[in-house]
Formats: C-alpha cells, structure tokens, sequence
C-alpha cells in the first residue's frame, strides 16, 4: 500500500483528463461543465486539478509534507469531482458520485490553511465547519433528485443517488452549504493571510508557498458560494461565473505549485543537511542555510561534566524553549550529543530532516567540541596556576619589607644606640664589635632588599612594565637596551613578560653575551636579542609563562619572540 | 627646626623620632598614614615632613602621593621620602614636578643619624637629595656605548655628587677643592654630555638624573 500510494493520485488524475476531455465533447446542448465553454477554460481546469495531483503525489512521499499531500489529493478529486458530474454521457453513478463531491470544494483548502496556522480557534472553526459541510452534502444527495431541482445545470437528466426527494429540503439545504462555505472561505482568507503576515520571517519562508495560495482558493470559493446565494441559476458563460470559475482554478493551481515549491525546496534541504558530513565544523552555519533560519545556534553537550559549550568549547546556557525559540535535542544512538536552538516555525520538520548522516557529522562537532572545552579549562587552571604563583610571591615580598626588614632597621638603630654609649663610656672594644656588627646588620637589609626585589618587583605593579624593566637593566651585569611602550597591560601579562626579560637576560649572561637588547611592543609583542653563542635549547619556563596567557613562543639561536593575546 | 614623622610602623616611627629628639630637633607630630600626616601638616606647619613610602591602604606609593600633595600645597614644608626600595623612578618621581625642598633617601640612612640631619638640613636650606645608592646605580649600569666614557674620574665624582643634590659648594667642600674647581669641573661635563647648564642647583639634579635614566628606556609614543 504504502509505495503504490504516491501513485494512486497520478492515476486518478489521468482518468479525471479523460473524463474532463470526454465529458467536453458530450455538451450538445449549452455547457455542462466549464471545461466546455472554452479551449482556455478546459485548459485551466485541467491545470488546477492536475497541477494539485501531481503535487500531492510527490507531497506523499515526504513525511514532512503527507498531510498537505493528502489535503491536495482531496482538492483535486473534488476539483475533478465538477467535470464529472457535468459528463453527459458519462456513467450515471459517477456523475451522481461527483455531484455528491461538488458541496466539499471549500474542506480543502481551509483545512490546509488551518493546519499551517496554529490557532486553535481557527482550527475549531474550519473542524465544525468541515464537519457541517460534509453533513449537509451526505443528506442533500440523498434527498435532491436533479430533475426536480429548478437550478440544475450539470447533470438535469441525470439519476442520482436520491433515495427520497425532497426539492424545498434541498433548497435549504443548499443555503447551509453555501452560507457555510461563505463563511468558511473568508475565515480561511483572513485567518491565512494574517498567519502569513504577522508571522515572523521562517515562518513566512516555510509555510507562505502553500497558505497563500490555499488561503486565496478559500477567498474565491467564498466568493462562488455569494454568487450561488445571490444567482442560484448558475450559467458558466455569464461574466460573474465565468470571472469566478478563471479565479477558483488560478488559486487551486496555485496551492499544487505552491505545494510543489514547498516538496523541492525539502529535497534541497535534506541534500544540503547530509552534506554536512563533508563541513565538519560548519554544522550551525549548515543547518542555518539548509532551513533558511539564520538564527540557528547548536550547543554541544558534555556528558563528562554535564555542560553545553559552543563550537569552540565555550560555556554556553540553554535557553528554556519560548513560543518564538525552540529547542530541539539531538540524540544519537540513543545517547543526547547536542541541541538546536532555532526558530519555532522549523519545529518537528528539524528533527525529521537529519538523517543518520547529519546525525553523526552532528557527534563529531560534538567531540570537537568536548577537547577543545577541555583544552580551555587546561588553559584557565595553568593561568590561574600562575597568577597564585605571582599573588604569592608578591605576598612574600610585602612580608619581607614589613616583617623582616623593619626588625632589621630596628637592629641597626639599637645597635647604633648601644655604640654611642659605648663611646661615651670610653670601651673601645665594645665600639668595635658594635660596629662590626652594624655593618654585619646594614648588609643583611641589603641583601633583604634584593630577595625582595627579586621575588617580585613593587615597582611592577605600581608603575608598569617599562619602569620595572629599566630597574631591571640598571641592575643587570650586562647593557640591557630597552624599547619598550609605557602602554600599561593586565597585571598577569605584566608579570609574564617581567619574568621573561629576566629569564632572557640571565641566559644571555650564560651564554657570554655582552649586551641584550629588548623591546615590547603594544598589543603585546616582545623581542629579546643578544649576542652570545648559540643557544641549545628553548626557555622551557619562557614559553610556559607565555603559554599559560595562550600566548606563543618562538625561539631563535640568539633571539626569542613572544606574543600574548592581550584583551 | 620642628619636622613631623609619617610612617606606619610604630617601631620605626619611634626609632626615628628618638634619634631626631636626641639630635634636638623638634618632633611636633607623628601620623599612621597620609591622611593624618596632611592633616598635621595643616595644623601644625612644620619646617619638614619624614614620610615612610609605604604607607595604608595599598602599601605602596601613598607617600610619594603625600609628599607630591604636601609640596603642592604647602611651599614652605620640605619633604624628605624615605624608601627601601633602590628605585630610581621613584625618586624621579618625587623630583620631577618639585625639585627643590625634597629628598628621597634609603630607610637603612635613616639610622645614621648624621647622615639624617644633613639630609633634613639640607632639604629645609631649598636643596634637594637623592640617596648615594640610587646615583651610584644609575651611573655604574651596563652600557653598550657608554655616553659617561669621555668623563675623567674627577668628573665622574663631581657628577655623582651634582645628582646627589649637592651644591658647588658642598662638593668643593667634600673634596677638598676650591668651589670655582667644581665649577670648571661642572661645565666641562655639562659640555661633553651634551647639557643644558643651569644655574638653578635643583634643575640640575633633575636634568642629571633623566639623562643618566633615560637612554634605557624609549619614549612613550616610540612604539613599534
């Protein structure tokens, strides 16, 4: 059943031209159908119910699709269904078969507009109107005995299905249709061309090429309804019906080529979606352009540490799904590996279109994603690794000036006391030792001082890089040249750089260099020449302070460069 | 002469103002932290202020930013920073926006007391000071094509006691020369660095000091 049913509308839709063609040449005595009242007319409708077979057929295929599918078949078989009861000559339990059909022309459309449009009393309203309309067609052909009917102009000589007739029953039951129809058909008009126009820009994308044309053939068939209400003798050849007829078929034809649209621009989709196997990386970028939804966002999930990060690993919060924004998860092989975040117009036709493929180019991002989080936390500890380090150190640096080397100067001071009543006392050797022992206590707070300074320079923090950098050459046993911008940078990178000219610098005197020359330069490029023997390996702890602010490092025989991302 | 002393560990305050009691200068205020010691300069107008460097909250340059207000606002108050950092930024500093009446000197000189008073003195006479150690580094740094070369041994003393602060007269006196000799010696390193002299024994310091700090380092818009 399931493989035969696409084809079931292509074979029904080539008895229908059969019968549309027989059914012209029959009409002897005035038209009985409006295929026969021109070469044009018979082309038109023949294109209206064709163009909307032959897309429901291929509409059938696509799950996506099937139910608007279905609806067009139903269009087309009723849109047929006027040929058929017009074809004198014909089979008399068809054209019977198809007068039964003609009251249904508005069901289809209006509930292809319902379905696109969620509404709910759009829905409710096109459900019971569907339902009055189905009810009303079931009776009148069971009670209109077409001889009897003073409006008759299709099938006048025909027998029908009438079980009883009841001509003054029929009357009022063509009202109910009709005023049904009416009604049905400019809620359809109104309520599709609204969802069209409010709707946001996906929306319109995704579902304009069906509800426009499905809601003009809501709007024609009302008018047709009016004009049957107003002139029941309906006479194809007069201007109004005729008008009307052109009108019907235009729109109908219009919902199979809109249908059509929708069906290949999927098949685009779906081939545009399994490529992305072949654009490893690019899978947001791919799907945006696949739905035409640019505001496409896919986030990876990280079952190690219960996260979503983005593409390059970054955190990233899942927003609850709103009526605007959905959220569709994405699982394979039974396990979630990420989610999409896209407009809510896409939802249910998104998870349907990624096949297997899409799937698994979807868990590779998804590992790209996981190592390149991990490589970031990796990055983050090592930095926050080092700033400890660097807090640390200047703590200690604070507690030696404040602890150790205060008590120092207070040594000094009594020891300076105790001399000056030495002296006056006359104790020579007494004096003496004093004084040995000043100048034991003066050299103890200068090497003080120059542990201080060397576990971290105060001057760094308080006055910047190029300062620090100019004590550091005014100390250094080598000439240190200096170019070096007064920009001030993030106090990690400040030390970071610090600590490199020291740590190239103490290389350079290794190596027998006689001058260095260094020069840091803004956003943040740092160069470190001398003119030593060849250097046989790189700076391991050089590069590991640069490497620690995601920098990098390149290492000549006499050179070495650095360069940090400074935000 | 009445001097007030800024620092913020008690040890050390006392400890100075013990050696200046003994020494008879007038202690007529003690301050913790920059804002006491502002507000006691206000009250008291003393003849000079001993500020500690470090001082609260930060521990780090409130007293070269006291010291900076207290020149600003009270001309006739000579400041003298005391520091334990051999930082010749720092005392740049100090000097550049006021280069007369103030001193910047190493906290261990503090307990030689001579050497103290002259520092005080000094500065209250409108001369300025700059601590041996920070001189003596800056002239003796590596250099590649050293611009203090073409300088005799003489001259390279002279310099060094020109950027200690020290008047003609004060170097004539402390190298047992004639005052017109440190004079001769003065515009002959002048020349050959390339100075403008000055008559003004302040400017001097502070043109002294810049020119032996500022090869090293590159201009602020030198950026590459």
């Amino acid at each position: 059943m399931r493989p035969l049913a696409p084809l079931l509308p292509l074979a029904y839709a080539a008895v229908a031209a059969l019968v549309v063609s027989a059914a012209r040449g029959s009409q002897l005595e005035g038209p009985t159908t409006y295929a026969g009242i021109s070469t044009t007319a018979f082309a038109v409708d023949l294109a209206a119910g064709l163009a909307l077979l032959v897309a429901a057929s291929a509409a059938i295929r696509v799950p996506t699709t099937a139910a608007a599918g279905r609806l067009a078949v139903a269009a087309g078989v009723v849109w047929f269904a006027q040929d058929w009861e017009g074809w004198s000559g014909g089979p008399t339990l068809v054209r019977a078969l198809g007068a039964a059909a003609v009251p249904l022309l508005i069901v289809s459309p209006a509930l292809l507009v319902a379905n696109a449009v969620r509404s709910q009393w759009l829905r409710m309203a096109v459900g019971t109107g569907t339902a009055a309309i189905i009810f009303t067609a079931i009776v009148r052909a069971l009670v209109r005995d077409p001889l009897l009917d003073p409006y008759c102009w299709r099938d006048c000589v025909s027998r029908s299905l009438v079980v009883h007739a009841e001509p003054s029953l029929v009357r009022a039951l063509d009202r109910v249709w009709l005023g049904t129809t009416a009604a049905l058909g400019i809620v359809g008009l109104f309520g599709g061309c609204e969802a069209v126009i409010r709707g946001r820009a996906a929306f319109r994308r995704l579902r304009a090429p069906i509800l426009v044309p499905a809601a003009l053939a809501c709007g024609a068939t009302a008018g047709y309804a009016v004009a049957l209400l107003r002139r029941p003798l309906e006479q194809p050849r007069s201007a109004e019906y005729s008008a009307l007829f052109f009108t019907r078929a235009s729109a109908f034809a219009a919902v199979g080529a809109g249908l059509l649209l929708v069906v290949t621009r999927g098949q685009r989709q779906r081939a545009a979606v399994s490529r992305l196997t072949e654009q490893l990386g690019e899978v947001p970028n791919a799907l945006a352009h696949a739905f035409g939804d640019p505001s496409v966002q896919v986030a990876y999930w990280l079952s190690a540490s219960g996260r979503f990060v983005d593409d390059e690993g970054r955190n990233i919060d899942v927003p609850a799904p709103t009526t605007e924004r959905a959220v569709t998860p994405i699982i394979r092989s039974g396990k979630p590996v990420a989610v999409v975040m896209h407009d809510a117009s896409l939802t249910g036709s998104l998870d349907r279109e990624l096949g297997s493929a899409a799937r698994l180019a979807i868990e590779n991002e998804q590992l790209r994603a996981e190592v390149r989080a991990q490589i970031d936390s990796l990055r983050r500890s090592r930095m926050r690794i080092t700033e400890r380090g660097d807090a640390e150190r200047r703590r200690l640096e604070r507690d030696l000036h404040d602890g150790a080397q205060q008590r120092l100067l207070a040594l000094s001071f009594d020891l300076r006391l105790a001399r000056t009543a030495a002296e006056n006392d006359g104790d020579e050797r007494l004096v003496k030792t004093l004084s040995t022992a000043i100048g034991e206590a003066q050299t103890a707070l200068e090497e003080l001082r120059e542990l201080a300074h060397g576990i971290y320079p105060a001057v760094l923090t308080e006055a910047g890089l190029a300062t620090a950098l100019t004590t550091l050459a005014d100390t250094a046993p080598l000439p240190v040249e200096l170019t070096v911008t007064h920009e001030r940078f993030d106090a990690p990178v400040e030390a970071a750089l610090y600590v490199v000219v020291r740590e190239a610098t103490d290389d350079a005197v290794l190596r027998g260099a006689t001058w260095t020359s260094v020069s840091v330069a803004g956003r943040v490029t740092l160069k470190v020449e001398d003119d030593g023997v060849q250097r046989s390996r790189p700076l391991i702890h050089v590069a590991d302070r640069i490497g620690a602010l995601g920098g990098a490092t390149e290492f000549g025989p006499r050179s070495l460069r650095a360069e940090v991302p400074c935000a | 002469m009445r001097v007030i002393v800024a620092d913020d560990v008690m040890l050390t305050r006392e400890g100075i103002v013990r050696l200046l009691r003994e020494a008879a200068i007038d202690v007529v205020a003690q301050a913790g932290d920059a804002n006491e010691l502002l507000r006691y300069v206000g009250l008291t107008h003393p003849d000079a202020a001993i500020i500690d460097i470090r001082m609260p909250p930060t521990h780090t340059d409130e007293g070269l930013v006291a010291a900076h207000q207290i020149r600003s606002e009270y001309p006739s108050v000579s400041v003298l920073v005391l520091s334990q950092y051999v930082e010749p930024s720092y005392a740049l500093r100090l000097l550049e926006e006021h280069p007369e009446r103030v001193g910047y000197l190493l906290k261990e000189r503090v307990y030689d007391v001579a050497s103290l008073v002259d520092a005080l003195r000094r500065v209250t006479d409108g001369e300025t000071v700059v601590d041996p150690t920070i001189v003596s580094r800056l002239v003796g740094r590596s250099r590649r094509d050293d611009p203090l070369s073409p300088l005799t041994a003489r001259e390279r003393e002279v310099l060094e006691l020109i950027a200690e602060g020290l008047s003609n007269n004060a170097i004539a006196k402390r190298l047992y020369v004639t005052e017109r000799t440190v004079e001769a010696h003065s515009k002959q390193i002048f020349q050959k660095l390339g100075l403008q002299t000055s008559p003004d024994s302040h400017r001097r310091v502070l043109a002294v000091l810049t020119y032996l700090r500022a090869p090293a380092v590159a201009k602020p818009n030198d950026v590459r």
